[in-house]
């Protein structure tokens, strides 16, 4: 796949914001993407509720694409699916090409997962927190690297053999955040990542996944945060009672357009 | 086998931060250890006991054939003891060892009144029970596997951990099954090892320790597994706790109960105190009888002593033993009745306790340990054909050989306890 489409299931109401996302598109740059995010056609209904219709985007290497919508969008739901945890009603989505419910533990292997509250073991320490979820993922590393992880991230040197329930929410988004650069997988999912933050975590938040994209990683995060994803997203799809109504994309060395997107968000209460 | 040890380990290491855990397991631990000091105290003293009534039967039967020579006197004076002995297992499973007596004293008298004049013996003792290690794992140890299950998987919901851990795990077992496997593991070592030092101590045999505790792991089994199925969808760990002790009151209380009640109600039993009774009453009625129509219906179960009937004075011993032994025959018939009935219940409570898993070790494990009624009411027999030896010796010499001499008292029959045991 050399180039996306912007949005092909917009609905008629929704004519504007793809008129907004279409402005927004860089078809050329995106092409440089390799897709190891693909969702096509997916739609997942609990009890005959349509939760998801007919979702299509891609994500591609060293690209962060925030899914932008409100409460009971569906952003969540969506993650799940990539993750395993709900079976598409219809369509597929594949993750570093493979089908994810036929190849679950090797999509789970590829994939570093940030829960919104990513409450680790608040008796354990920062260290054997990490130490036990490398351990889990059949990963070894040595304190050396795990400590580098954590001064990548900014961890306080002081509170890594404090147990957890001492920490901020920051810190723990940290450790979280050291534990996944440990695991060295290509492909971050994130829920709701900046939530609950103070605007310095913020900053020292999307500055570290800004890195991890241009190291080449693979990030997807959902939020209902529109300044915060037009800050660090390269594309953000804007996700509305199930549906992408929606795309933009920062221009070559830019950002997205926070108004627009905040208007097309406002449009109809997202 | 190196990643099998590598999840293990970490399981391990994590269970042991979890400070309620570890002070669930200590209790479990303490617990059982307990139960198992508790139950070797009472086998213990229920050992010496017949060491001690041993030493005092022999001697006070030495002192009554020192003072008496008459056999009618002797028979009406020495006292014989009889005993269940403990099982080499009974301090695991004391059973039914605190509601039926496992000794009796008895005389040449009538014998059915003795045996029953205990029937309501410890009646207040045995609502209480006793904590013995059958009780601990069979009542206790469900409520600590449902405290240590109930909330493996909700807990980790809840704290928005859930998605996390099975994302990262490498496999399923990585994560649940080396975690179930290390608690449950864990769970067993603490209640099974003071069982393990209780058989060495006590002279267990291997295969009944292997049985015993092959027995327990698999009830223990049963709980885990439910544990964990009711808890595995579950978000809410109040609500899978509150699902499984409601489950644990029906297995180890309801079902036992209203079975107890269905059983009462549909098996007919006299009580031991009409078997007493009914014999009392012949035993008193036979003085005021003709002589000849007690010694009449003697002859019928004794026709070898048919010649040696005949009275020269108002009062004999033969005559005397004689009523005795008829007043058992009169409370033959209730007597049978009351073990038919008690086995008919037994048989019944076994049906039941397929319903109720507790019940049901508890039922295995008692009669392994042969403390269960079963070995009561083989007790109560042994006692019968002990009793019946003591006639068969007294008789000769009531009926017709005089006073015995000392070197046949010397060959009086002795009773030997054929408790099974463990060994």
């Amino acid at each position: 796949m050399t180039t996306h489409q912007p949005v092909n299931h917009t609905s008629n109401n929704d004519s504007t914001i793809a008129e907004q996302s279409k402005n927004q598109n860089n078809d050329n740059k995106r092409a440089n993407y390799k897709a190891i995010i693909e969702v096509d056609s997916l739609s997942f209904s609990i009890k005959n509720n349509a939760i998801l219709k007919n979702l299509n985007f891609t994500v591609g290497s060293g690209e962060i694409y925030a899914l932008l919508g409100g409460n009971g969008a569906g952003k969540s739901t969506t993650l799940k699916t990539l993750l395993g945890f709900n079976k598409p009603t219809q369509g597929s989505v594949r993750v570093a090409g493979k089908e994810v419910s036929k190849a679950l533990d090797f999509v789970r292997g590829k994939t570093a997962y940030l829960p919104e509250s990513a409450t680790l073991y608040p008796h354990l320490t920062a260290r054997e927190n990490v130490e036990y979820f490398l351990s889990l993922a059949d990963i070894n590393k040595t304190d050396e690297q795990i400590n580098a992880a954590f001064k990548r991230v900014a961890l306080q040197e002081g509170a890594w053999e404090r147990p957890m329930q001492t920490y901020s929410k920051g810190m723990r988004q940290k450790t979280a955040i050291a534990l996944a650069i440990l695991r060295e997988a290509p492909i971050f999912l994130l829920d709701e990542p900046t939530s609950g933050l103070d605007p310095v975590a913020i900053d020292e938040f999307n500055q570290l996944v800004r890195e991890l994209a241009l190291s080449g990683a693979t990030i997807l995060m959902v939020t209902h945060d529109v300044y915060g994803a037009c800050q660090v997203a390269n594309r953000i799809g804007l996700l509305r009672a199930g549906e992408l109504v929606g795309e933009f994309d920062a221009p070559e060395n830019g950002r997205i357009d926070t108004e627009q997107v905040h208007a097309a968000f406002a449009q109809r209460g997202a | 086998m190196n990643y099998l040890i590598k999840q293990f380990t970490r399981e391990w290491g994590f269970l042991l931060r979890q400070k309620y855990v570890v002070v669930l397991l200590l209790c479990s631990l303490v617990l059982s250890g307990f139960a198992i000091y508790s139950g070797l105290s009472e086998v213990s003293e229920q050992q010496q006991t017949i060491e001690r009534l041993k030493a005092a039967d022999q001697s006070d039967r030495a002192n009554v054939q020192q003072k008496q020579n008459d056999a009618g006197m002797l028979a009406y004076y020495s006292f014989h003891l009889t005993y269940s002995q403990p099982s080499n297992l009974a301090f695991a499973a004391l059973g039914e060892r605190d509601i039926f007596p496992w000794k009796h004293r008895i005389n040449l008298l009538a014998l059915e009144g003795q045996i029953y004049e205990s029937d309501a013996q410890n009646a207040e003792l045995a609502q209480a029970g006793k904590i013995d290690f059958v009780f601990v794992i069979s009542a206790l140890a469900p409520l600590v596997i449902i405290l240590l299950f109930h909330d493996l998987f909700a807990s980790e919901r809840t704290s928005g951990r859930h998605d996390l851990l099975v994302t990262t795990a490498k496999s399923y077992f990585a994560l649940w099954g080396a975690r179930i496997t290390v608690r449950f593991v864990a769970l067993i070592v603490c209640l099974m090892l003071p069982f393990f030092v209780g058989a060495f101590i006590a002279g267990a045999s291997a295969f009944k320790v292997a049985y015993v505790s092959l027995l327990c792991i698999a009830y223990l089994a049963f709980w885990a597994v439910l544990s964990v199925w009711l808890g595995k969808n579950a978000t809410s760990a109040p609500r899978v706790a509150s699902s499984l002790i409601g489950l644990w009151v029906l297995f180890a209380f309801i079902i036992p109960i209203l079975g107890d009640l269905a059983i009462n109600k549909t098996v007919h039993s006299p009580n031991g105190g009409d078997i007493v009774l009914t014999q009392r009453e012949a035993v008193n009625d036979a003085w005021d009888l003709h002589k000849s129509t007690t010694m009449n219906a003697f002859i019928k179960e004794y026709p070898a002593l048919a010649p040696y009937v005949d009275m020269s004075s108002e009062f004999e011993w033969k005559w005397y033993y004689a009523f005795q032994q008829m007043g058992d025959l009169k409370a033959a018939e209730l007597s049978q009745a009351y073990r038919d009935s008690a086995a008919k219940k037994y048989e019944l409570a076994g049906t039941v306790s397929w319903l109720s898993p507790p019940l049901l070790l508890q039922r295995s494990l008692t009669r392994a340990a042969n403390t269960d009624s079963v070995a009561a009411y083989n007790y109560e027999q042994q006692i019968r054909d002990y009793h019946q030896q003591l006639r068969e010796f007294y008789y000769p010499w009531l009926f017709y050989k005089g006073d015995p001499t000392k070197a046949a008292l010397e060959n009086m029959p002795r009773f030997e306890s054929t408790t099974q045991t463990s060994k």
